[in-house]
């Protein structure tokens, strides 16, 4: 089950275009990115051997046609999709494609707007069937809910989440959601209610914007001489049988999938969750962040809350999570949402993150789960 | 009246008071599973269309206060309620909920009912299910 890598793979550039609604084309959006990545990596598009666009919406060629104005150079130009994942799945691929030997340098590029997309596959008319009610908000607050009444987490706590998470945005330029203030967990309480017990302010923010990241071969990686970024796992799985197992309506597979994927991704790194320095997760709602300290081996099952009120997954904590503001601040577009997750950790392990550094940062774990059921796990390491 | 998912579940027949889902039963691994399966997912071998229902125990709810389900509203209360609910066959279901949020909690007992959501071209009255509390 656990894919292998064949050589060992480099991050040599990183680029992206700042989320948000600014009204730009998400091809655009992308097309900045693409170019910051290149110019991050010191490398022309003609050195790209293979480009693997992560796009939601847009249309089925979109990715070639942002292709045309990166360089005509004759290069396989692939679509991934695999929803919330989209882009973490096309890192992915690029990563397989370097290890594998296909290419020497690879290029992921994600860039979409959520608010043009349509919803979730489904069955019925007219919008009037069993499954579209089904919304992910829905999905995780019934998550929530459960956890409530099994380990007695409480609102406040997923408010502190998802305040920690504004406020870690400030620090960051690409962020959609900058408040001019410190967000307070009362503020995140008193937003509108979505679905109990999820805020408006606990909701990922949807938007728009690009980011890519630029793979190498270890030769061209030393070749280039900037920092060594290696990608000492990348894993990605879908589900498996769970008791209480859920078809219908299930946004994403069980969660044993996030314990899973990130063992894979354990065991081929080399590394556990004590070796990590920080954490980027698929915080579309705070109870998702809150289980992933769980699953991902950061804690005991049922101690997450206990990370929050300590402040340990804050910035300057012992393990920071979501650094950049995660999808809750940061902003979750679709395609590029899991390569805003590379772009950051990159940065951090360069020590070029500004106000949100984690000092000392070595290693870094980004993880992606994408509706339907996908899970992806990558470990990032300073060489 | 007609389903509006007549692959998920059936109205009731006459001398029932309440729909059924239509779920799949694999006796290689003894487990059901809903909507109906292909095959089993777990071994692969056969399954055989069975039904399910139309009582069980509430796993988790939330209520949520944005407008779905096209103009359909749920009642007057501002929005509606989805909930996972574990059947005796072991299939747990996602389906939308009767009430509002004072009207239950985790662990009690509920049972499928149906709703109405519109009518399709011809004037047919459509109907989806849910799940209330059965007190």
């Amino acid at each position: 089950m656990t894919s292998r890598m064949g050589r060992r793979v480099f991050v040599i550039g990183v680029g992206m275009h700042a989320f948000g609604n600014q009204g730009i084309p998400a091809t655009d959006m992308g097309y900045v990115a693409g170019v910051a990545a290149l110019d991050d990596a010191g490398v022309d598009f003609p050195e790209v051997g293979a480009l693997y666009n992560g796009y939601i919406g847009g249309g089925i060629t979109a990715g070639v046609h942002l292709a045309k104005d990166l360089g005509l150079t004759g290069i396989p130009v692939t679509h991934v999709e695999n929803a919330s994942a989209t882009g973490s799945s096309a890192f992915g691929e690029a990563v397989h494609a370097v290890a594998g030997g296909r290419v020497d340098v690879a290029m992921a590029l994600g860039f979409d707007d959520m608010n043009r997309m349509g919803g979730l596959g489904r069955s019925g008319r007219r919008g009037l069937g069993a499954e579209d009610v089904m919304l992910p908000a829905a999905f995780f607050a019934m998550w929530a809910t459960r956890r409530m009444h099994e380990v007695g987490s409480s609102v406040e706590t997923f408010a502190a989440i998802a305040a920690k998470n504004w406020n870690h945005a400030r620090e960051n330029p690409m962020a959609q959601r900058r408040a001019d203030h410190e967000v307070t967990v009362e503020e995140v309480l008193a937003s509108t209610m979505i679905s109990y017990p999820h805020t408006s302010k606990m909701a990922c923010a949807a938007g728009g914007g690009g980011a890519a990241a630029i793979v190498a071969s270890e030769d061209v990686a030393r070749r280039l001489g900037g920092p060594m970024i290696e990608v000492v796992a990348s894993q990605q799985r879908s589900e498996t049988y769970t008791d209480g197992h859920v078809f219908l309506g299930a946004v994403i597979g069980p969660a044993q999938m996030t314990r899973d994927t990130a063992g894979d991704a354990y065991e081929q790194a080399g590394v556990g969750p004590r070796d990590l320095d920080l954490v980027q997760v698929h915080d579309a709602f705070p109870i998702e962040e809150l289980v992933y300290y769980e699953l991902l081996g950061i804690c005991g099952d049922g101690e997450g809350d206990k990370l929050v009120v300590t402040g340990e997954t804050s910035l300057g904590g012992r393990i920071p999570f979501s650094t950049d503001g995660g999808l809750t601040a940061r902003g979750h577009p679709g395609g590029p949402t899991g390569l805003a997750q590379i772009h950051e950790t990159v940065l951090q392990l360069r020590g070029a993150a500004g106000h949100r550094q984690v000092e000392g940062a070595r290693t870094g774990l980004c993880h992606m789960a994408g509706a339907g059921s996908v899970c992806v796990v990558h470990i990032l390491q300073r060489a | 009246m007609l389903p509006t998912d007549p692959h998920l579940f059936r109205l009731p027949a006459e001398g029932e008071d309440r729909p059924r889902l239509l779920g799949s039963y694999a006796p290689e691994s003894d487990l059901h599973f809903w909507p109906r399966r292909k095959r089993c997912p777990v071994t692969r071998t056969p399954v055989q269309d069975v039904e399910l229902g139309p009582k069980g125990t509430l796993y988790a709810w939330t209520f949520l206060h944005v407008p779905r389900m096209g103009k359909v509203s749920f009642g007057d209360t501002g929005g509606y309620a989805v909930g996972q609910v574990d059947l005796p066959e072991g299939v747990r279901v996602q389906a939308p909920l009767m009430g509002s949020q004072q009207d239950w909690s985790i662990g009690d007992e509920m049972a499928l009912t149906l709703f109405p959501v519109g009518t399709d071209d011809d004037g047919h009255e459509l109907v989806t299910f849910r799940f209330e509390v059965v007190r």
